[in-house]
């Protein structure tokens, strides 16, 4: 064993711990961080389960190490909204039945709440397109499809940017 | 029973589920931090058949973090062998240790359990357990498995034919001497895994002190699987709880219990320490359950308008190297209701279940699915083979409402469905007639499209009446209690095991409906044997019917309790003016109602702080408890159209239009069951396209070990589902449900290669196997078209 001292910002703050430079940015985030929504669904990069932002962008937890994460800005879906405050994309999976174990749901939300900041007006066939880096088993996806278009229409409606 | 008018039951109502999975606030197993916990990780087999020599842990045991290094020798002094052994006609009995001893019998198969301080460091030294092997010869496919010089999977057995069933209702023979034509078609379903997102895990915790297990495990049955975990560890089932939180999805994956599980169970013992385990997705691939492989052939007596005089069925199903089932237990349901919505009274099935070097099968959403490909594959074979359109051929065999209810050739009784009305409603929702026309005109412009229509007769609720008939151990019972506490709250409970159902959400509604409260003040618990009655748990689609038929009949029984006190109270003789609505006792005055000055926390205030207060005879607290044993099977059904265009040049399948008229009778919850009728379908098409699990043919290697060999339909190549709902109550099941989340699959399965098929029929050729890949439908189109180069030349 071969652990040091590895520094991380997540959701704006430092946490600082002991692990092997070998340890997933995904375990240190569960087990170091102490934050378990982003979940391990395959740990090969595939499924999109654990999806994170490094520096505001979707990233693969279950692809980096933690070490290489000093100095960048990690979010996880702890940071999104809460029980009682759901984000608009939230809202709009809530409302749209865009989940059902959930497992994966992190992952998307985490996909979308940055996908959507730089593409306010996405088709159809580009949510499909981006979607199709998260593997869910339960919903044929129609129904978070739904829900992302939905988030992005009542985000403009909330800030109508320039014309 | 189903004149009630609901108020909650069918309104929308947004998941109770969701604000915590959103935000990752689920608890999944590997969410419970559970301090001390060691971490086991499992050394398996890379053959698929071999003798074990020896297991050296030398190296292993002095590496960092290891505790401990345990292999079946050890297991099999601390838990008793599984044997499945139920007294099924044509089934043979097998056993099995809790970890191999003497030979291995798929790749992947655990022969060794390291126990580290983490999981990191169980890893590493699993990787150092040095295991020898003498490789035998792998049976790799259902043909390698019946050959008479097969290898044997299990040694106790005299040959791989693990189970043989046949039977014949009507003069099969007869009908198919004299019939116009015999039509034979045949059907290959290939091997899949349920692949929830959600791997296997567990955390096992042995309490030393008061001598008790705490299991924590995601399960779709936590009663039926706390009888086993507590009598393979010799203990009492006072002795183990079985706790399931959120799971990351089931699928029928997460019913039997495990080697792995009780592996970890039994070491949690020994060591007096918590143990947890999570597999990876490898492991998932390799050695969780998997499903579907078989091969279907029919023979069909017709007559020349297509009409069905007699079937013939014969199923070999590769069911894997171990039994956690019984051998029947998947491919005598086909067998049994294949002929769906059809008129066939001449029916004969033979269906063999044979042992292979692969997993051990299990149930996989829809394990009856390949019963609609196969029904609607043969009178699309027989369209084709008499040049009659598929509808008319459907149209002539189908039962019309006057002939409900129908019993079928194997005694099974269909009642309450809608074939027709479903039929009808797809082939007019996608314009069946003017497609013909569009398919003709696309054709001369060298593009391929093709329509597939698929009836299904879903198999919802199985009864123990079925169970016995279809000579299958179990009971089809399901179990609820309801407690009114002394606030008025309402929590509620049954025997199911959530998997992403939406139970929190569907199950209050039946509570409130039966009870006559708003469903926000029902709280439903599960998952949690001390807390749950001892139910069947969730399988097939009993949760609609079992799970909210039984919570629905306690909720009315708790209603008359409560109103009989209420009319008490208002000193009336009896309650029959009386009802209960979000809580309120009203009062019928003349023809309206009206509030009284009680409600339901009055009411429990009385019965649980003032005793005396209550009826003569009538006991303290609002407590109730009921058993419901469903009828012996409920069906729903549904017809799905699919059309599809079959690019030549590459054998790429694009979906155009997918939609669905399906028949669920009464639902708790639309946006539930929308919700299943896409996963469904979405799960019938992915596999049907792309997800298989691919065992090499000489070696028995497993190809399928990661997700970029398993390949699973993204949101990318999944259609828009159009759905029209229709909804015929059960006369005979509570408030009418029927139960519904499988039916999808069967019908995309059918559907989907029923288009294809069409697609594709100007060149000759018919898909008789799946997944639809490109690879093989280019193979298909290149033969036709090399065979007409030749006829030309």
């Amino acid at each position: 064993m071969n652990e040091q001292r590895i520094t991380l910002t997540v959701n704006g703050r430092n946490i600082e711990f002991e692990a092997e430079p070998r340890k997933l940015l995904l375990d240190a985030l569960r087990e170091d961080c102490h934050l378990s929504g982003t979940h391990a669904g395959c740990e090969h990069g595939v499924c999109g389960a654990c999806t994170v932002l490094v520096d505001g962008r979707p990233t693969r937890s279950c692809l980096c190490f933690a070490i290489q994460m000093e100095g960048h800005e990690v979010q996880t879906i702890e940071s999104v909204g809460t029980p009682q405050k759901l984000s608009v994309l939230q809202q709009a999976l809530h409302e749209c039945h865009g989940l059902q174990c959930g497992f994966c749901t992190p992952g998307i939300v985490m996909t979308f709440e940055a996908y959507l900041k730089d593409h306010p007006e996405p088709t159809e066939a580009d949510i499909r397109e981006v979607l199709s880096g998260n593997l869910c088993r339960c919903t044929g996806y129609q129904n978070i499809v739904a829900a992302i278009a939905l988030a992005a229409r009542r985000m403009r409606e909330a800030s109508p940017h320039d014309q | 029973m189903t004149s009630e008018a609901f108020v909650h039951i069918g309104s929308h109502q947004p998941r109770k589920e969701d604000a915590r999975l959103l935000t990752g606030h689920g608890r999944y197993i590997d969410d419970i931090v559970v301090s001390g916990a060691l971490h086991a990780c499992f050394v398996r087999s890379p053959h698929a058949h071999a003798e074990i020599l020896s297991v050296n842990m030398g190296a292993a045991l002095d590496m960092p973090g290891v505790v401990a290094i345990y292999t079946g020798h050890d297991l099999a002094q601390w838990t008793t062998r599984h044997r499945m052994a139920p007294p099924i006609d044509g089934l043979r009995a097998m056993e099995m240790d809790t970890l191999p001893t003497t030979k291995v019998r798929f790749q992947g198969d655990p022969v060794a359990c390291v126990i580290a301080t983490n999981r990191y460091l169980a890893e590493d030294a699993a990787e150092q357990v040095q295991v020898d092997y003498a490789v035998l010869p792998a049976v790799s496919t259902m043909w390698q498995a019946l050959a008479s010089d097969a290898p044997r999977v299990d040694n106790d057995l005299p040959d791989n034919l693990l189970s043989h069933q046949h039977a014949v209702h009507g003069d099969v023979a007869g009908a198919m001497a004299g019939a116009h034509r015999v039509i034979e078609s045949t059907f290959s379903q290939h091997r899949q895994t349920h692949l929830p997102i959600e791997t296997r895990g567990c955390i096992a915790d042995w309490d030393v002190g008061r001598q008790h297990l705490n299991f924590q495990v995601g399960t779709q049955v936590p009663h039926p699987y706390r009888t086993t975990l507590a009598a393979r560890l010799r203990l009492s089932e006072s002795q183990v709880s079985v706790v399931s939180p959120d799971v990351g999805g089931g699928f029928g994956q997460k019913i039997a219990l495990y080697r792995e599980e009780l592996t970890v169970a039994a070491v949690s013992m020994q060591l007096g320490r918590p143990v947890r385990w999570r597999e990876d997705r490898m492991e998932n691939l390799l050695a969780s359950s998997q499903a579907r492989e078989d091969f279907c052939r029919t023979r069909v007596a017709v007559d020349a308008q297509g009409r069905v005089l007699a079937l013939d069925l014969e199923i070999v199903e590769d069911f894997g190297a171990y039994s956690f089932y019984p051998g029947n237990y998947l491919a005598r349901v086909v067998a049994m209701i294949v002929t769906g919505p059809y008129r066939i009274a001449s029916y004969a099935y033979d269906v063999k279940v044979v042992l292979s070097n692969k997993v051990g099968n299990g149930p996989m959403r829809a394990p009856m699915s390949v019963t609609s490909w196969v029904m609607e594959g043969t009178l699309d074979a027989v369209a084709r083979e008499l040049g009659l359109d598929p509808v008319a051929v459907r149209r002539v065999n189908m039962l019309r409402p006057d002939e409900l209810p129908y019993t079928m050739a194997t005694g099974e009784v269909l009642a309450d469905v809608s074939p027709n009305a479903t039929m009808d409603g797809v082939l007019a929702a996608i314009g069946y007639d003017s497609l013909r026309e569009r398919q003709v005109q696309a054709r001369a412009q060298g593009r391929w499209l093709g329509i597939g229509v698929c009836n299904v007769v879903e198999s919802t609720t199985y009864g123990s009446k079925f169970y016995k008939s279809a000579g299958i151990a179990g009971s089809g019972h399901e179990a609820a209690w309801i407690r009114i506490e002394p606030s008025g709250a309402v929590n509620a409970s049954v025997g199911l095991g959530a998997t992403g159902q939406g139970y929190e959400t569907s199950l209050a509604n039946a509570v409130a409906d039966g009870l006559g409260v708003s469903p926000a003040d029902v709280r439903v618990l599960l998952g949690h044997t001390d807390i749950a009655p001892y139910g069947m748990g969730s399988r097939g689609a009993r949760g609609g019917t079992a799970g909210g038929g039984t919570l629905y009949l306690c909720a009315q029984q708790a209603r008359t309790a409560v109103l009989a006190i209420a009319a008490h109270l208002l000193g009336l003789a009896d309650a029959q003016a009386l009802r209960l609505l979000e809580s309120r006792v009203q009062q019928q005055v003349e023809d309206r109602w009206q509030d009284t000055a009680l409600t339901l926390a009055d009411i429990a205030r009385v019965a649980y702080l003032d005793p005396l207060a209550l009826p003569p005879g009538v006991s303290p607290g609002l407590e109730f408890h009921l058993t419901y044993e469903p009828p012996p099977m409920t069906y729903s059904n549904a017809s799905h159209a699919c059309v599809v265009e079959v690019d030549g040049a590459t054998g790429a399948v694009h979906i155009e239009r997918y939609v669905v008229a399906e028949d669920c009778g009464t639902v708790l919850s639309p946006v539930v069951v929308e919700g299943q009728q896409h996963g469904a379908i979405a799960m019938g098409l992915s596999g049907s396209l792309y997800e298989h699990i691919e065992y090499d043919s000489a070696t028995g290697q497993n190809l399928s070990g990661s997700l970029a060999d398993y390949l699973v339909a993204t949101s990318h190549e999944l259609p828009h589902f159009e759905l029209i709902p229709m909804h015929t109550p059960n006369r005979s099941t509570p408030a009418g449900i029927k139960g519904m989340a499988e039916g999808g699959v069967m019908g995309a399965i059918g559907a989907l290669s029923n288009a294809v098929n069409d697609a594709l029929a100007h060149l000759g050729v018919v898909v008789n196997q799946q997944p639809l890949t490109p690879m093989y439908l280019r193979g298909l189109i290149r033969q036709a078209q090399q065979n007409t180069n030749k006829a030309s030349t």
